[in-house]
C-alpha cells in the first residue's frame, strides 16, 4: 500500500514540477519556431517576473487579504507577471535582436545570451531594493521567500498522499493556458499569421503579413507565458532567488526539444517527461544521478527520434 | 541605513585624527591586508558580512598600529562568467598578493577548494593567511584527508595557512551526539556535494553509526534544483526523526526545511553552520523552520557573547544598522588576528608578522579565548547549538568543550 | 585564402613584450597572468572554432571537454594515482583521450540537426561534471586532484614563480595550435569542412563522407579543448572541482568565437582578448581601483562595483553583435547568404 501510495506521489510530484517546465518550454519553442532563437534571456525574463510577483505581494499586501482575497491576489500576480514579462520579452525583441534578423543565428544566440546576464544583474539589483519581502534588502544574492498565498496543506486528510491546493494552482492555471493557446495558434489570424512567418517569412511579408510585427506578438505572448510560470512557480515554490532562471531555462529548453522543438504540445509533453523522469529517478534511484539520466534519455529518444517526440519530420531543401 | 553611511566618513575622520594625535610625523610605512572572498554571485551576500566585520577591524585599530598605516584590500575570487569562485581568479588573487611587497596577510578563502589553489602560491612567499571559513580538515590535518595532504600546500615545510573555525570532524561529531541527546533514534543524511558538505555528512554518518543511529538514508543533492518534493516523498517513505542536511543556504538548506514542511515530513531538521546566518531563515520561512530546525556552529552566537564578543556586537550594529552574523563574526575575528599580529611582530614584514600570528596564544577573541595550533588550526572546540524559533536562532546549548 | 601575416603579427609581437613590461611597472598595472588566462581561453575558443565555425556544428559544451582533459592530466600526474608521468607526456596524452571523448560523444548523435544537436552536447556537459562528481573514488569528486606537475626542463621543474615561463609556454603552445589549425583549415578537410557547414547535402553528392567529416571536426575541437584543459590544471596545480568546468565556460567560449568573428582565427584571438580581457583584466583592475580608492559602498547593491559584472558583461555581448554581427574580424571567406 506503502509502495503504491509512494508511486503515486512521486507521479503528482512529476507532472506539477512538469508542467511548470512545459509552460516555460512554451515560451522557447514559440521562439524558437518563428525565428530559429534560442532565447537564452527567456529563463531570467522568468526569474525578472517572479521578482515582480514578490513586489507586488508587499506593495499591495496581499498576505493580509484574508483567504478568499488571496485567491484574488494570485489572480492579480498572474496577470501582472504576465504583462509584466511579456512586453520585457517584446522589448528585448525589439532592442535586441531585431537587428540581427539578417545577420547569423549565431550572433543572434549571443545577443540572447548577453540580455540574460543582463537580465541575471537586474534580478540581483531588485533583490537589494529595501522592501520587507526582500528582507530589507539586505542580502541581495540571497534566496527570497514567497508567502505560501496558495497553502500546501493536504487535501486528503492526513494519509501519506497529499494533494495540495499549490499542486491544483498548477494544474488549474497551466491547462487551459495550453488549451488556449493551441487554439489560437490554430484558428486565430494571428496565429496563422505565425505559422505563415514560422514557414517562409519572406512569402509571408509578400503575402501582406507584418512579420516584425507578428514576430513581436509571438515573442510578447512567450513572454507572457514565462510570467504566468513564474507566479505558479513561487506560489509551488515558495522561494525565488536571481539564479534561478539558469536552471529553470535549462530544463524548459530540454523539454521544448525532447517534445520537438517548435511543436507546442510537444514542448508540454517534453515538459512532463522530465518532470515525471526527475521524480521517479529521485526515489528509485540516486538523487545524484538524476540529471545525468534525464539527459541520457533524452540522447536516446533523440537518436531514435531525431526530431524529437512530436516534431515533424522536416525535409531539408535542395 | 543612514547611520551606516555616516559612521563610515566619521570613523575615517577619527581615525585620521587619531593618527595625527599620536604620531605626529608620516606613517613608517604601509602594511597591506588584502581579503580574497567570492564577491560576485551566490556567495555575494556571506561574502558582505565578512568583509564589514574585516573594516570594522580595521577600523578599530584607527587603521594604523605603531605609526605604520594599515591599508585593507577587498578582493574578488569570482568571476562573472562563473558567478562563484573561479580558480584562475583565485590564483591570479594570490599571486598578486604575493607579489606585492606591501601586502603581508591574506584572508581567505570563503571555499575550501579556493584554497588549495591559494595555499601553495602564499607559502612559497611567505604570507600568512587567514581563512574565516574554509573547514575541509585535509587543509590543516595529517590523516584526515588524502595521503598527501597537508604536506602538499606547504612546499616550503612551513605552516603559514590559519584558521579560526573548527573544522568539519568536529562539527560532524557535535551534531550527531546532538541527535543522540534529542532522542534520534533514525536518521536520513543529505549532503550538497560539495567539499564542505561531503566531508561533514561523512563525519556525522560514522559518528551516528558509533552512537547506534539507525541511517535510513544518504542521499547527495542537486543544489541547483528548484524543489525537493520527490526527496521529501522518498525520505517521509523512510519515517525519520531527523533530517540532516550537511550544507549551506546557498546549496538551498532553506528550501530544503521548506519542501520537508510542504511536503508533511513531521520530524526534525538539523543543519550545519553553512546555514547559520538570517539568509537561511528568510530562504526556508519562518513558519516552516520554527520549532524544528537545530543549526550547529563552531563558536558562540554573537548575542551569547560576554565581553569583547558583546562589544563587537554592538559596534557593528551602530556602524552597519544589522545585528551581525555568523560570517561577520569570522570575518572580524580573522582581521583581529592579524593585526594583533602586526602589532606583537618584531618586525614588521611577512616573517615576522607571520611568526607573531603563528604563535597566537590564548587570543581573547570574539570566539573566546583560543591559541593556534602546530597545523594552524584553532584551538576554540566551542560549539553551539541553535534552534529556530519565532524566526530567529535561539541558543540551546555549548556542545563542545 | 592569401596569407595575410599582419595583425597576427602584430598581437604576437605585442604579448611577447607585455612580461618584459611587467618588469618595470608596479603590481596593480602587471598583466602577464591575467593575459595566460586569455591564451587559455583563446585554446579553447580555437578548438570550438573548428566544430561551430568551420563544420557549422553549434556545441553548447566544450568545457566538458575541457574537464575530460583536466581530470585525464590529473589522474595521469597525481602522486596519489599509479601512473605518475611526468607534463609533456601526461599533455601529450590528454590529446587523443579528448578526442575519444568526442568520438564517444559524436559517434551517436551526428545525425541529428542543427539544435537538437546543440541540446545534446549541452548534456553531455552537465553528464561530465556529474559523473566527475559522483565516481570520487576515481576523480575524488569535488575535493579536486593536487597537486599536479608543471613541466621540467633541465631537471628543473617550474613552480609558480616561474611565471613568465609559463607564460612563454602557453604562447607558444597558442602559437601552434594556430599553425595547426590553419594547415587543416586549407587543407582538403578544411575545405570539406566548410562545404558541409554551407550545403550538407550538395556535400554529400559531391563524394564528401559527410558523418565522417563532422566527427573529425568534432574530435579535432575535443581533443584541442582537453589539451587547454590539462594546461589549465597544470597551471594550477589542482584540477579544481567539477563545477569548474560548467555550462558558462562554454558560454564563453561561444561568445569569444562569436564576438570575434566565427570561422576567423585572429577573430577568434580577437574575441579571447576582449572577452576574457574584459573579464580578467578590465573589470578586476576597475574593481580593485575603485575600492582602493574607496568608491562604492558594501551597504548598498547599486553602489557596489562587484554587483555591475554580469551587467557590463552582458551589455559588452549585445553591443559587439549588435555593432559588428559578423565578429571583430570576420573571416574573408564570408558565408553564402541565408
Amino acid at each position: 500500500m506503502l509502495d503504491l501510495d509512494v508511486f503515486l506521489q512521486q507521479l503528482i510530484t512529476g507532472l506539477s514540477n512538469g508542467m511548470i517546465i512545459a509552460l516555460i518550454a512554451i515560451g522557447y519553442t514559440m521562439v524558437y519556431g518563428i525565428i530559429e532563437l534560442i532565447n537564452f534571456a527567456h529563463g531570467d525574463v522568468f526569474m525578472l517576473g517572479a521578482f515582480l510577483a514578490l513586489t507586488l505581494v508587499g506593495a499591495l499586501g496581499i498576505e493580509a487579504w484574508g483567504p478568499s482575497g488571496q485567491v484574488a491576489g494570485v489572480a492579480v500576480l498572474l496577470v501582472g507577471s504576465a504583462l509584466f514579462c511579456g512586453s520585457l520579452n517584446w522589448s528585448l525583441d525589439r532592442c535586441a535582436y531585431r537587428s540581427l534578423r539578417k545577420s547569423s543565428k549565431l550572433s543572434l544566440l549571443v545577443s540572447a545570451i548577453g540580455c540574460s546576464f543582463i537580465c541575471m544583474n537586474l534580478g540581483l539589483f531588485w533583490g537589494g531594493v529595501p522592501m520587507e519581502v526582500f528582507a530589507g534588502g539586505n542580502a541581495a544574492a540571497a534566496p527570497k521567500d514567497f508567502p505560501a498565498l496558495i497553502p500546501q496543506v493536504n487535501l486528503l486528510g492526513d494519509g501519506f498522499l497529499r494533494i495540495t491546493p499549490a499542486d491544483l494552482l498548477v494544474w488549474a492555471v497551466t491547462i487551459p493556458l495550453m488549451i488556449g493557446l493551441t487554439i489560437m495558434v490554430k484558428r486565430t489570424r494571428l496565429g496563422r499569421a505565425m505559422r505563415a512567418v514560422a514557414q517562409d517569412p519572406v512569402a509571408a511579408s509578400l503575402m501582406g503579413i507584418p512579420v516584425d510585427r507578428v514576430i513581436g506578438a509571438t515573442f510578447f505572448i512567450g513572454g507572457a507565458l514565462g510570467g504566468f510560470a513564474s507566479v505558479v512557480y513561487s506560489l509551488y515554490n515558495n522561494t525565488i532567488g536571481f539564479q534561478m532562471g539558469t536552471r529553470a531555462g535549462m530544463d524548459a529548453f530540454t523539454a521544448a526539444v525532447l517534445g520537438g522543438i517548435g511543436s507546442l504540445p510537444g514542448a508540454v509533453l517534453g515538459g512532463l517527461t522530465i518532470g515525471c523522469v526527475r521524480a521517479m529517478s529521485d526515489q528509485y534511484l540516486e538523487l545524484r544521478w538524476t540529471n545525468t539520466i534525464v539527459f541520457c534519455i533524452l540522447v536516446l529518444i533523440l537518436i531514435f527520434r531525431p526530431n524529437g517526440l512530436l516534431g515533424a519530420t522536416r525535409r531539408e531543401k535542395v | 541605513m543612514k547611520i551606516g553611511y555616516l559612521a563610515i566618513p566619521v570613523a575615517v575622520v577619527c581615525g585620521s585624527l587619531m593618527t595625527a594625535g599620536q604620531v605626529a610625523q608620516a606613517p613608517v610605512g604601509t602594511l597591506k591586508i588584502v581579503s580574497s572572498l567570492p564577491r560576485t554571485g551566490s556567495a555575494n551576500a556571506q561574502t558582505n558580512t565578512i568583509v564589514n566585520g574585516i573594516r570594522l577591524a580595521i577600523d578599530e585599530c584607527g587603521g594604523q598600529i605603531d605609526g605604520w598605516k594599515i591599508e585593507y584590500q577587498d578582493m574578488d575570487d569570482a568571476s562573472p562568467q562563473r558567478g562563484n569562485w573561479d580558480p584562475t581568479v583565485e590564483a591570479q588573487n594570490a599571486n598578486s598578493a604575493a607579489k606585492d611587497k606591501s601586502c603581508v596577510a591574506y584572508i581567505g578563502t570563503f571555499n575550501s577548494g579556493a584554497a588549495k589553489v591559494a595555499m601553495p602560491i602564499l607559502n612559497r612567499a611567505g604570507l600568512v593567511m587567514v581563512s574565516p571559513a574554509n573547514t575541509y580538515p585535509g587543509l590543516t590535518k595529517p590523516g584526515q584527508g588524502e595521503a598527501n595532504e597537508p604536506a602538499v600546500y606547504r612546499p616550503t615545510g612551513k605552516v603559514n595557512y590559519f584558521r579560526i573555525v573548527p573544522t568539519d570532524d568536529l562539527q560532524g561529531v557535535y551534531a550527531a551526539n546532538w541527535a543522540k541527546e534529542l532522542g534520534v533514534t533514525k536518521v536520513f543524511i543529505l549532503n550538497d556535494r560539495e567539499l564542505y558538505g561531503k566531508g561533514i555528512s561523512g563525519v556525522f554518518r560514522k559518528q551516528a553509526e558509533k552512537l547506534g543511529i539507525e541511517i535510513v538514508g544518504f542521499e547527495e543533492i542537486d543544489s541547483k534544483a528548484a524543489n525537493y518534493r520527490s526527496l521529501v516523498t522518498k525520505v517521509k517513505a523512510k519515517n525519520p526523526d531527523l533530517v540532516y542536511f550537511a550544507g549551506t543556504t546557498q546549496t538551498n538548506g532553506g528550501q530544503i526545511g521548506k519542501d520537508l514542511r510542504s511536503g508533511g515530513f513531521e520530524g526534525m531538521y538539523m543543519v550545519p553552520d553553512g546555514c547559520f546566518e538570517r539568509a537561511f531563515i528568510e530562504a526556508g520561512g519562518a513558519e516552516n523552520l520554527n520549532g524544528r530546525t537545530y543549526v550547529t556552529f563552531g563558536g558562540l552566537p554573537p548575542e551569547k557573547l560576554t565581553g569583547k564578543g558583546a562589544e563587537f556586537c554592538s559596534s557593528y550594529r551602530s556602524k552597519f544598522g544589522a545585528d551581525p552574523e555568523a560570517y561577520a563574526v569570522y570575518g572580524y575575528e580573522a582581521a583581529r588576528v592579524i593585526l594583533a599580529g602586526i602589532a606583537n611582530a618584531k618586525t614588521k614584514d611577512r616573517a615576522g608578522i607571520l611568526a607573531a600570528v603563528a604563535a597566537t596564544t590564548d587570543f581573547d577573541g570574539v570566539l573566546g579565548k583560543w591559541s593556534f595550533d602546530a597545523d594552524g588550526d584553532t584551538s576554540s572546540q566551542v560549539m553551539s547549538g541553535q534552534i529556530v524559533r519565532g524566526g530567529e536562532f535561539e541558543f540551546v546549548k555549548v556542545l563542545g568543550k | 585564402m592569401r596569407w595575410r601575416p599582419g595583425p597576427i603579427f602584430i598581437i604576437l609581437a605585442l604579448a611577447t613584450c607585455i612580461p618584459l613590461l611587467d618588469q618595470i611597472l608596479p603590481v596593480e598595472l602587471q598583466l602577464s597572468e591575467a593575459v595566460r588566462g586569455v591564451f587559455l581561453y583563446a585554446i579553447l575558443a580555437l578548438g570550438l572554432n573548428v566544430v561551430t565555425g568551420y563544420a557549422g556544428l553549434l556545441n553548447l559544451g566544450i568545457a566538458a571537454f575541457m574537464a575530460i582533459g583536466a581530470y585525464t592530466f590529473g589522474i595521469l600526474t597525481c602522486e596519489i594515482y599509479p601512473f605518475q608521468l611526468g607534463f609533456w607526456s601526461a599533455l601529450g596524452l590528454t590529446i587523443p583521450i579528448g578526442a575519444l571523448a568526442g568520438f564517444i560523444l559524436g559517434a551517436p548523435t551526428l545525425g541529428l540537426r542543427g539544435d537538437y544537436l546543440a541540446i545534446v552536447t549541452l548534456g553531455f556537459g552537465e553528464i561530465v561534471q556529474d559523473v566527475l562528481k559522483n565516481l570520487d573514488v576515481v576523480t575524488k569528486g569535488t575535493q579536486g586532484i593536487n597537486p599536479l606537475p608543471a613541466p621540467t626542463f633541465g631537471g628543473h621543474e617550474w613552480t609558480a614563480d616561474d611565471e613568465y615561463k609559463w607564460y612563454y609556454l602557453l604562447l607558444a603552445l597558442l602559437v601552434v595550435t594556430v599553425i595547426a589549425i590553419r594547415n587543416l583549415e586549407r587543407s582538403r578537410l578544411g575545405r570539406a569542412w566548410f562545404s558541409i557547414r554551407e550545403d550538407e547535402i550538395a556535400s554529400r553528392s559531391m563524394g564528401i563522407r559527410v558523418e565522417r567529416i563532422k566527427m573529425i571536426a568534432f574530435a579535432t575541437a575535443a581533443a584541442i579543448a582537453a589539451m587547454a584543459g590539462g594546461l589549465s590544471a597544470s597551471i594550477l596545480s589542482s584540477t579544481g572541482e567539477p563545477s569548474n568546468y560548467d555550462f558558462q565556460i562554454s558560454i564563453l567560449a561561444l561568445c569569444i568565437v562569436i564576438v570575434g568573428g566565427i570561422g576567423s582565427i585572429a577573430g577568434v584571438l580577437v574575441g579571447a582578448l576582449v572577452m576574457v580581457g574584459l573579464n580578467s583584466i578590465v573589470l578586476v583592475k576597475a574593481t580593485a581601483w575603485m575600492a582602493a580608492h574607496g568608491i562604492g559602498s558594501q551597504g548598498n547593491v547599486l553602489l557596489s562595483p562587484n554587483n555591475w559584472k554580469f551587467l557590463i558583461f552582458g551589455l559588452a555581448l549585445v553591443l559587439a553583435v549588435r555593432l559588428k554581427p559578423s565578429g571583430l574580424v570576420p573571416p574573408r571567406i564570408e558565408r553564402a547568404p541565408q
